[in-house]
Protein backbone atom coordinates (compact mmCIF):
# COMPACT_ATOMS: atom_id res chain seq x y z
CA UNK A 1 0.00 0.00 0.00
CA UNK A 2 2.55 2.47 1.15
CA UNK A 3 4.84 1.20 -2.50
CA UNK A 4 1.37 2.21 -4.17
CA UNK A 5 0.93 5.80 -2.49
CA UNK A 6 4.85 6.62 -2.90
CA UNK A 7 5.14 5.67 -6.84
CA UNK A 8 1.90 7.45 -7.45
CA UNK A 9 3.45 10.31 -5.97
CA UNK A 10 6.83 9.86 -7.47
CA UNK A 11 4.72 9.41 -10.94
CA UNK A 12 2.38 12.51 -10.63
CA UNK A 13 5.30 14.61 -9.64
CA UNK A 14 7.29 13.43 -12.46
CA UNK A 15 4.18 14.20 -15.00
CA UNK A 16 3.49 17.51 -13.59
CA UNK A 17 7.55 18.20 -14.55
CA UNK A 18 6.06 18.23 -18.09
CA UNK A 19 4.85 21.29 -18.02
CA UNK A 20 7.18 23.06 -15.72
CA UNK A 21 10.60 20.67 -16.36
CA UNK A 22 12.38 22.65 -13.12
CA UNK A 23 10.08 20.40 -10.95
CA UNK A 24 12.30 17.26 -12.02
CA UNK A 25 15.26 19.35 -9.85
CA UNK A 26 13.03 19.44 -6.89
CA UNK A 27 11.91 15.45 -7.57
CA UNK A 28 15.58 14.91 -7.51
CA UNK A 29 15.98 16.43 -3.96
CA UNK A 30 12.83 14.75 -2.90
CA UNK A 31 14.73 11.40 -3.50
CA UNK A 32 17.79 11.80 -2.49
CA UNK A 33 16.47 13.04 0.96
CA UNK A 34 13.66 10.22 1.17
CA UNK A 35 15.42 7.72 -0.14
CA UNK A 36 11.52 6.35 -1.34
CA UNK A 37 13.10 3.33 -2.82
CA UNK A 38 14.20 2.25 1.13
CA UNK A 39 10.62 3.28 2.22
CA UNK A 40 9.11 0.91 0.04
CA UNK A 41 8.33 -2.85 1.01
CA UNK A 42 8.43 -4.28 -1.98
CA UNK A 43 8.55 -3.41 -5.92
CA UNK A 44 9.40 0.52 -5.16
CA UNK A 45 12.80 -1.44 -3.45
CA UNK A 46 13.20 -2.99 -7.05
CA UNK A 47 13.93 -0.06 -8.61
CA UNK A 48 17.63 0.51 -7.75
CA UNK A 49 18.15 3.40 -10.33
CA UNK A 50 15.37 5.71 -9.11
CA UNK A 51 18.16 8.18 -7.95
CA UNK A 52 19.69 8.01 -11.54
CA UNK A 53 16.28 8.20 -13.41
CA UNK A 54 15.45 11.33 -10.81
CA UNK A 55 19.05 13.05 -11.84
CA UNK A 56 18.57 12.58 -15.60
CA UNK A 57 15.30 14.28 -15.60
CA UNK A 58 16.68 17.33 -13.22
CA UNK A 59 19.58 17.94 -15.71
CA UNK A 60 18.14 17.00 -18.79
CA UNK A 61 15.05 19.33 -18.20
CA UNK A 62 17.66 21.60 -17.32
CA UNK A 63 19.70 21.23 -20.37
CA UNK A 64 16.40 21.83 -22.31
CA UNK A 65 14.62 24.72 -21.06
CA UNK A 66 17.42 26.73 -18.71
CA UNK A 67 21.26 26.01 -19.92
CA UNK A 68 22.39 28.70 -20.81
CA UNK A 69 20.46 31.48 -19.30
CA UNK A 70 22.59 33.18 -16.84
CA UNK A 71 25.46 30.31 -16.98
CA UNK A 72 28.04 31.68 -14.69
CA UNK A 73 30.21 30.24 -12.34
CA UNK A 74 31.04 30.89 -8.62
CA UNK A 75 34.10 30.90 -7.02
CA UNK A 76 32.47 28.32 -4.72
CA UNK A 77 31.44 26.21 -7.58
CA UNK A 78 34.89 26.20 -8.65
CA UNK A 79 35.94 25.35 -4.68
CA UNK A 80 33.48 22.59 -5.03
CA UNK A 81 34.62 21.36 -7.96
CA UNK A 82 38.38 21.46 -6.79
CA UNK A 83 37.30 19.46 -3.81
CA UNK A 84 35.21 17.43 -6.08
CA UNK A 85 38.26 16.29 -7.91
CA UNK A 86 40.84 15.82 -5.13
CA UNK A 87 38.58 13.83 -3.39
CA UNK A 88 38.46 11.77 -6.87
CA UNK A 89 42.34 11.42 -6.92
CA UNK A 90 42.40 10.44 -3.19
CA UNK A 91 39.53 7.46 -3.80
CA UNK A 92 41.71 6.16 -6.85
CA UNK A 93 45.01 6.27 -3.97
CA UNK A 94 43.35 5.19 -1.38
CA UNK A 95 44.16 2.79 1.53
CA UNK A 96 40.96 0.90 1.60
CA UNK A 97 39.89 0.83 -1.89
CA UNK A 98 36.57 -0.98 -1.58
CA UNK A 99 35.26 1.33 0.98
CA UNK A 100 36.34 4.19 -0.21
CA UNK A 101 34.31 3.78 -3.62
CA UNK A 102 31.34 2.37 -1.78
CA UNK A 103 31.38 6.18 -0.10
CA UNK A 104 32.46 7.94 -3.34
CA UNK A 105 29.65 6.12 -5.23
CA UNK A 106 27.01 8.49 -3.06
CA UNK A 107 29.50 11.20 -2.09
CA UNK A 108 30.42 12.70 -5.67
CA UNK A 109 27.13 12.97 -6.07
CA UNK A 110 26.12 15.20 -3.02
CA UNK A 111 28.89 17.90 -3.90
CA UNK A 112 28.06 17.54 -8.02
CA UNK A 113 24.55 18.16 -7.33
CA UNK A 114 25.72 21.05 -4.86
CA UNK A 115 27.81 22.63 -8.03
CA UNK A 116 24.67 21.92 -10.35
CA UNK A 117 22.18 23.40 -8.25
CA UNK A 118 22.85 27.21 -8.77
CA UNK A 119 22.72 26.95 -12.55
CA UNK A 120 19.03 25.94 -11.89
CA UNK A 121 17.78 28.17 -9.37
CA UNK A 122 17.92 31.34 -11.45
CA UNK A 123 14.76 33.14 -9.97
CA UNK A 124 13.49 33.55 -6.54
CA UNK A 125 10.87 31.66 -6.60
CA UNK A 126 12.69 28.49 -7.78
CA UNK A 127 14.76 29.34 -4.73
CA UNK A 128 11.89 29.33 -2.46
CA UNK A 129 10.24 26.01 -3.86
CA UNK A 130 13.61 24.23 -3.63
CA UNK A 131 14.21 25.41 0.05
CA UNK A 132 10.63 24.48 0.64
CA UNK A 133 11.12 20.51 -0.98
CA UNK A 134 14.09 20.18 1.48
CA UNK A 135 12.26 21.22 4.39
CA UNK A 136 8.93 19.17 3.51
CA UNK A 137 11.38 16.09 2.97
CA UNK A 138 12.94 16.51 6.43
CA UNK A 139 9.74 17.75 7.90
CA UNK A 140 8.88 13.54 7.09
CA UNK A 141 11.14 12.22 9.31
CA UNK A 142 10.72 14.84 11.76
CA UNK A 143 7.14 14.76 12.33
CA UNK A 144 6.89 10.79 12.81
CA UNK A 145 10.30 11.37 15.13
CA UNK A 146 8.32 14.37 17.00
CA UNK A 147 4.86 12.77 17.61
CA UNK A 148 7.13 9.40 18.65
CA UNK A 149 8.97 11.27 21.01
CA UNK A 150 5.97 12.70 22.28
CA UNK A 151 4.24 9.56 23.10
CA UNK A 152 6.90 8.60 25.37
CA UNK A 153 9.14 6.69 22.55
CA UNK A 154 12.72 6.85 21.72
CA UNK A 155 15.82 5.88 23.52
CA UNK A 156 19.70 6.52 22.07
CA UNK A 157 19.51 4.34 18.85
CA UNK A 158 16.31 3.38 19.11
CA UNK A 159 13.77 6.13 17.80
CA UNK A 160 12.87 4.81 14.29
CA UNK A 161 12.43 7.08 11.89
CA UNK A 162 9.97 5.78 9.08
CA UNK A 163 12.83 2.79 8.56
CA UNK A 164 15.11 1.11 10.68
CA UNK A 165 18.15 2.38 8.64
CA UNK A 166 21.40 4.26 10.17
CA UNK A 167 22.55 6.25 6.87
CA UNK A 168 21.84 9.61 5.59
CA UNK A 169 19.29 11.80 7.35
CA UNK A 170 17.69 8.44 9.13
CA UNK A 171 20.94 8.47 11.74
CA UNK A 172 20.39 9.60 14.93
CA UNK A 173 22.89 12.54 15.26
CA UNK A 174 22.58 13.28 11.73
CA UNK A 175 19.07 14.17 12.37
CA UNK A 176 19.35 16.23 15.51
CA UNK A 177 21.53 18.19 13.89
CA UNK A 178 19.73 19.01 10.80
CA UNK A 179 16.22 19.32 12.87
CA UNK A 180 17.92 22.05 14.82
CA UNK A 181 19.43 23.86 11.72
CA UNK A 182 16.70 23.93 9.77
CA UNK A 183 14.48 26.11 12.83
CA UNK A 184 15.51 29.45 11.50
CA UNK A 185 14.39 28.25 8.31
CA UNK A 186 11.03 27.33 9.07
CA UNK A 187 10.67 30.46 11.08
CA UNK A 188 11.55 32.31 7.69
CA UNK A 189 8.82 30.04 5.88
CA UNK A 190 6.19 30.82 8.96
CA UNK A 191 6.62 34.98 7.61
CA UNK A 192 8.21 34.90 4.55
CA UNK A 193 6.62 32.45 2.29
CA UNK A 194 5.01 33.22 -1.17
CA UNK A 195 3.84 29.40 -2.37
CA UNK A 196 2.30 29.04 0.99
CA UNK A 197 1.60 32.61 2.07
CA UNK A 198 1.95 33.00 5.62
CA UNK A 199 -1.91 32.63 7.12
CA UNK A 200 -2.75 31.01 10.59
CA UNK A 201 -2.69 27.79 9.23
CA UNK A 202 0.96 27.92 7.86
CA UNK A 203 1.94 29.61 10.96
CA UNK A 204 0.24 27.11 13.21
CA UNK A 205 2.15 24.22 10.68
CA UNK A 206 5.61 25.76 10.93
CA UNK A 207 5.38 25.99 14.61
CA UNK A 208 4.03 22.60 15.72
CA UNK A 209 7.22 21.48 12.65
CA UNK A 210 9.91 23.35 14.80
CA UNK A 211 8.38 21.94 17.75
CA UNK A 212 9.14 18.54 16.45
CA UNK A 213 12.34 19.49 15.36
CA UNK A 214 13.36 20.60 19.07
CA UNK A 215 11.69 17.02 19.98
CA UNK A 216 13.69 15.30 17.82
CA UNK A 217 17.23 15.57 20.01
CA UNK A 218 15.63 14.46 23.41
CA UNK A 219 14.28 11.42 21.31
CA UNK A 220 16.96 10.56 19.21
CA UNK A 221 18.78 11.28 22.88
CA UNK A 222 22.18 12.32 21.31
CA UNK A 223 24.31 14.69 22.85
CA UNK A 224 25.17 16.27 19.57
CA UNK A 225 21.27 17.64 19.34
CA UNK A 226 21.82 19.31 22.91
CA UNK A 227 25.15 21.27 22.06
CA UNK A 228 23.32 22.04 18.50
CA UNK A 229 19.98 23.16 20.50
CA UNK A 230 22.53 25.74 22.68
CA UNK A 231 24.22 26.86 19.29
CA UNK A 232 20.30 27.89 17.98
CA UNK A 233 19.47 29.56 21.62
CA UNK A 234 22.61 31.86 21.24
CA UNK A 235 22.60 32.67 17.31
CA UNK A 236 18.94 33.26 17.87
CA UNK A 237 19.67 36.11 20.76
CA UNK A 238 22.43 37.49 18.62
CA UNK A 239 19.48 38.17 15.83
CA UNK A 240 16.67 38.79 18.25
CA UNK A 241 15.40 42.78 18.99
CA UNK A 242 14.17 42.42 22.42
CA UNK A 243 17.52 40.39 24.13
CA UNK A 244 16.21 40.43 27.43
CA UNK A 245 12.87 39.46 26.46
CA UNK A 246 14.36 36.42 24.63
CA UNK A 247 16.29 35.61 27.38
CA UNK A 248 14.00 35.53 30.15
CA UNK A 249 10.87 33.52 27.31
CA UNK A 250 13.80 30.86 26.63
CA UNK A 251 15.09 30.66 30.02
CA UNK A 252 11.49 30.11 31.18
CA UNK A 253 10.97 27.35 28.40
CA UNK A 254 14.08 25.53 29.39
CA UNK A 255 12.93 25.52 32.81
CA UNK A 256 9.63 24.33 32.00
CA UNK A 257 10.42 21.90 29.32
CA UNK A 258 12.65 19.75 32.34
CA UNK A 259 9.88 17.87 34.20
CA UNK A 260 8.54 16.40 30.91
CA UNK A 261 12.17 15.13 29.61
CA UNK A 262 12.58 11.45 29.86
CA UNK A 263 14.97 10.31 32.94
CA UNK A 264 16.88 8.41 30.69
CA UNK A 265 17.62 11.96 28.74
CA UNK A 266 18.41 13.88 31.73
CA UNK A 267 20.92 10.89 33.06
CA UNK A 268 22.45 10.82 29.73
CA UNK A 269 23.10 14.05 28.42
CA UNK A 270 24.72 14.84 32.16
CA UNK A 271 27.36 12.45 31.29
CA UNK A 272 28.54 15.44 28.78
CA UNK A 273 30.57 16.36 31.73
CA UNK A 274 32.05 13.78 32.57
CA UNK A 275 33.11 12.46 29.55
CA UNK A 276 36.04 10.20 30.95
CA UNK A 277 33.54 7.69 32.15
CA UNK A 278 32.05 7.75 28.72
CA UNK A 279 33.53 5.34 25.94
CA UNK A 280 31.41 6.47 23.19
CA UNK A 281 33.04 10.04 23.96
CA UNK A 282 36.51 8.36 25.08
CA UNK A 283 36.54 6.59 21.60
CA UNK A 284 36.24 10.06 20.00
CA UNK A 285 39.84 11.20 21.38
CA UNK A 286 41.31 8.24 20.91
CA UNK A 287 40.03 8.36 17.16
CA UNK A 288 41.18 12.18 16.99
CA UNK A 289 44.25 11.59 18.37
CA UNK A 290 45.11 8.41 15.87
CA UNK A 291 43.77 10.86 13.16
CA UNK A 292 46.63 13.41 14.16
CA UNK A 293 49.10 10.64 14.00
CA UNK A 294 47.61 9.37 10.82
CA UNK A 295 48.20 12.25 8.68
CA UNK A 296 51.48 13.09 9.61
CA UNK A 297 52.33 10.17 7.40
CA UNK A 298 49.91 10.77 5.06
CA UNK A 299 49.14 14.63 4.92
CA UNK A 300 47.58 14.51 1.04
CA UNK A 301 44.73 12.26 3.40
CA UNK A 302 44.19 8.27 2.74
CA UNK A 303 40.92 8.24 1.56
CA UNK A 304 37.46 7.78 2.03
CA UNK A 305 36.90 5.47 5.25
CA UNK A 306 40.48 5.71 6.12
CA UNK A 307 39.96 5.66 9.31
CA UNK A 308 39.23 1.67 9.37
CA UNK A 309 42.55 1.24 9.74
CA UNK A 310 42.79 2.57 12.74
CA UNK A 311 43.38 0.25 15.70
CA UNK A 312 43.07 2.71 19.05
CA UNK A 313 43.10 2.39 22.68
CA UNK A 314 40.05 3.47 24.87
CA UNK A 315 40.87 4.52 28.67
CA UNK A 316 37.72 5.48 30.54
CA UNK A 317 38.19 6.20 34.66
CA UNK A 318 34.94 6.19 36.10
CA UNK A 319 34.30 7.81 39.84
CA UNK A 320 32.16 6.04 42.32
CA UNK A 321 30.66 7.08 45.63
CA UNK A 322 30.95 10.30 47.11
CA UNK A 323 32.00 11.95 50.33
CA UNK A 324 34.99 11.11 51.48
CA UNK A 325 35.07 7.30 50.28
CA UNK A 326 35.14 7.67 46.61
CA UNK A 327 36.35 4.65 44.28
CA UNK A 328 37.97 5.26 41.12
CA UNK A 329 38.04 2.32 38.65
CA UNK A 330 40.01 2.62 35.30
CA UNK A 331 39.80 0.51 32.00
CA UNK A 332 41.32 0.29 29.05
CA UNK A 333 39.47 -1.55 25.99
CA UNK A 334 41.07 -1.87 22.47
CA UNK A 335 39.07 -1.13 19.51
CA UNK A 336 40.16 -0.97 15.73
CA UNK A 337 37.98 0.58 12.74
CA UNK A 338 36.76 3.11 14.77
CA UNK A 339 34.25 5.85 12.27
CA UNK A 340 35.70 9.81 12.62
CA UNK A 341 33.24 11.02 14.95
CA UNK A 342 33.51 14.45 13.87
CA UNK A 343 33.67 16.26 10.06
CA UNK A 344 36.64 18.30 10.44
CA UNK A 345 38.41 14.91 11.36
CA UNK A 346 36.76 13.09 8.88
CA UNK A 347 38.12 15.80 6.27
CA UNK A 348 41.41 15.67 7.62
CA UNK A 349 42.08 11.80 7.26
CA UNK A 350 40.01 10.94 4.15
CA UNK A 351 41.26 14.74 2.58
CA UNK A 352 44.45 15.58 4.20
CA UNK A 353 44.96 19.09 4.67
CA UNK A 354 44.42 20.42 1.02
CA UNK A 355 40.91 18.49 1.28
CA UNK A 356 40.36 20.09 5.28
CA UNK A 357 41.44 23.82 3.67
CA UNK A 358 39.11 23.31 0.94
CA UNK A 359 36.36 22.24 2.72
CA UNK A 360 36.73 25.14 5.47
CA UNK A 361 37.07 27.67 2.76
CA UNK A 362 33.65 26.54 1.34
CA UNK A 363 32.15 26.95 4.17
CA UNK A 364 34.18 30.31 5.49
CA UNK A 365 32.75 31.22 1.87
CA UNK A 366 29.53 30.78 2.70
CA UNK A 367 29.48 32.32 5.40
CA UNK A 368 31.13 35.33 4.91
CA UNK A 369 28.42 35.92 1.52
CA UNK A 370 25.45 35.16 3.90
CA UNK A 371 26.63 37.78 6.62
CA UNK A 372 27.54 40.74 4.02
CA UNK A 373 23.60 39.83 2.48
CA UNK A 374 22.35 40.35 6.18
CA UNK A 375 23.83 43.57 6.74
CA UNK A 376 23.30 44.90 3.01
CA UNK A 377 19.88 44.40 3.25
CA UNK A 378 18.57 43.88 6.78
CA UNK A 379 17.13 47.55 6.28
CA UNK A 380 15.89 46.75 2.77
CA UNK A 381 12.29 47.64 2.96
CA UNK A 382 11.20 46.91 -0.74
CA UNK A 383 12.61 43.29 0.02
CA UNK A 384 12.25 42.65 3.19
CA UNK A 385 12.91 38.85 2.85
CA UNK A 386 16.32 38.60 1.77
CA UNK A 387 18.16 39.94 5.04
CA UNK A 388 16.24 36.91 7.00
CA UNK A 389 16.75 34.43 4.09
CA UNK A 390 20.53 35.04 4.64
CA UNK A 391 20.32 34.90 8.21
CA UNK A 392 18.31 31.61 8.22
CA UNK A 393 20.58 29.74 5.46
CA UNK A 394 23.71 31.13 7.82
CA UNK A 395 22.17 30.07 11.04
CA UNK A 396 21.49 26.13 9.23
CA UNK A 397 25.14 26.12 8.37
CA UNK A 398 26.88 27.50 11.60
CA UNK A 399 24.59 25.18 13.99
CA UNK A 400 25.71 22.19 11.35
CA UNK A 401 29.15 23.56 11.47
CA UNK A 402 28.54 22.90 15.27
CA UNK A 403 27.28 19.20 15.36
CA UNK A 404 29.94 18.55 12.90
CA UNK A 405 32.55 19.17 15.59
CA UNK A 406 31.07 15.29 16.87
CA UNK A 407 29.39 13.64 14.21
CA UNK A 408 31.52 12.72 10.42
CA UNK A 409 28.65 14.47 8.38
CA UNK A 410 31.19 16.45 5.76
CA UNK A 411 29.75 14.87 2.46
CA UNK A 412 26.12 14.97 3.93
CA UNK A 413 24.15 15.71 0.97
CA UNK A 414 21.17 17.74 2.69
CA UNK A 415 23.78 20.16 3.83
CA UNK A 416 25.64 20.19 0.16
CA UNK A 417 22.05 21.02 -1.02
CA UNK A 418 22.13 24.39 1.20
CA UNK A 419 25.13 25.10 0.53
CA UNK A 420 23.74 25.01 -3.21
CA UNK A 421 21.41 27.14 -2.37
CA UNK A 422 23.42 30.05 -0.54
CA UNK A 423 25.40 30.58 -3.82
CA UNK A 424 22.56 30.97 -5.86
CA UNK A 425 20.57 33.72 -3.66
CA UNK A 426 23.99 35.15 -3.60
CA UNK A 427 23.78 34.96 -7.40
CA UNK A 428 19.99 36.09 -7.26
CA UNK A 429 20.69 39.10 -5.17
CA UNK A 430 23.76 40.55 -7.08
CA UNK A 431 22.31 40.28 -10.23
CA UNK A 432 19.23 42.05 -9.08
CA UNK A 433 21.76 45.04 -7.60
CA UNK A 434 23.58 44.61 -10.99
CA UNK A 435 20.55 45.34 -13.12
CA UNK A 436 19.29 47.65 -10.90
CA UNK A 437 22.45 50.22 -11.78
CA UNK A 438 22.48 49.34 -15.63
CA UNK A 439 20.81 51.84 -16.77
CA UNK A 440 17.78 49.79 -18.29
CA UNK A 441 16.42 47.36 -16.06
CA UNK A 442 16.45 44.30 -18.03
CA UNK A 443 18.15 43.19 -21.46
CA UNK A 444 15.43 42.62 -23.34
CA UNK A 445 13.75 46.13 -23.24
CA UNK A 446 15.21 48.86 -25.44
CA UNK A 447 18.11 50.89 -23.99
CA UNK A 448 17.12 54.30 -22.41
CA UNK A 449 19.15 57.78 -22.99
CA UNK A 450 22.59 56.80 -24.08
CA UNK B 1 0.17 4.70 11.61
CA UNK B 2 2.26 7.65 12.90
CA UNK B 3 4.68 7.08 9.95
CA UNK B 4 1.50 7.00 7.43
CA UNK B 5 0.21 10.12 9.05
CA UNK B 6 3.99 12.33 8.58
CA UNK B 7 4.22 10.88 5.16
CA UNK B 8 1.05 11.32 3.76
CA UNK B 9 0.87 15.19 5.28
CA UNK B 10 4.15 16.29 3.90
CA UNK B 11 3.87 14.41 0.78
CA UNK B 12 0.39 16.05 0.46
CA UNK B 13 1.90 19.37 1.09
CA UNK B 14 4.63 19.05 -1.82
CA UNK B 15 2.19 17.79 -4.21
CA UNK B 16 0.22 20.79 -3.43
CA UNK B 17 3.54 23.09 -3.55
CA UNK B 18 4.36 21.96 -7.26
CA UNK B 19 0.51 21.86 -8.10
CA UNK B 20 0.81 25.54 -7.13
CA UNK B 21 4.60 26.12 -8.88
CA UNK B 22 2.50 25.13 -12.35
CA UNK B 23 0.54 28.44 -12.25
CA UNK B 24 3.66 30.65 -11.10
CA UNK B 25 4.92 32.55 -14.26
CA UNK B 26 7.73 33.21 -12.08
CA UNK B 27 8.87 29.96 -11.24
CA UNK B 28 11.04 30.45 -14.66
CA UNK B 29 11.31 34.23 -14.91
CA UNK B 30 11.41 36.85 -12.05
CA UNK B 31 9.50 39.66 -14.22
CA UNK B 32 6.83 37.56 -14.76
CA UNK B 33 4.94 38.49 -11.94
CA UNK B 34 4.95 42.40 -10.69
CA UNK B 35 7.58 43.28 -8.36
CA UNK B 36 5.67 43.60 -5.05
CA UNK B 37 4.68 39.70 -5.14
CA UNK B 38 7.62 38.74 -3.81
CA UNK B 39 8.19 42.22 -1.88
CA UNK B 40 6.41 41.08 1.27
CA UNK B 41 3.55 38.84 2.41
CA UNK B 42 0.35 40.98 2.31
CA UNK B 43 0.90 42.31 -1.34
CA UNK B 44 0.35 39.13 -2.65
CA UNK B 45 -2.77 38.99 -4.37
CA UNK B 46 -2.99 35.45 -3.69
CA UNK B 47 -2.98 35.20 0.17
Amino acid sequence: MRDLGLLAFIAAFAALGLKRPFLWVLLYAYIDIIAPQRLGFSFLAGIPNLSLIAAALAIGGWALTDAGKGFSVSTRQLLMLALLAYAGITTINSDVPLDAWAKWDWAWKAVFFAIFLPFALRTKLRIEAYLLTMLLCAAALIISGGIKTALGGGGYGSLVLLLDDNSGLYEGSTISTVAIAIIPLVLWFAKHGTIFPADWRVRAFCYALCLACLLIPVGTQTRTGLLCIAALFVLMLRDSKHRLLYLAGAGFLALAAVPFLPQSYTSRMTTIQSYEGDQSASTRLAVWGWTLEYVKGRPFGGGFESYKQNQIQVSTVSQQGSGAVQSVSASTTQDAGRAWHSAYFEMLGEQGFPGLALWLLIHAVGLVRMERLRRRYRADEERPWIAPLATALQHFQLIYLVGALFIAVAFQPFVWMILGVQVAFDRWVAAGEKSKRAPSFSASAAPVGA
Amino acid sequence: MIDTFALALTHGLILLMAWRLLSRVDLDDDGGKPRQTFASDEADPGA
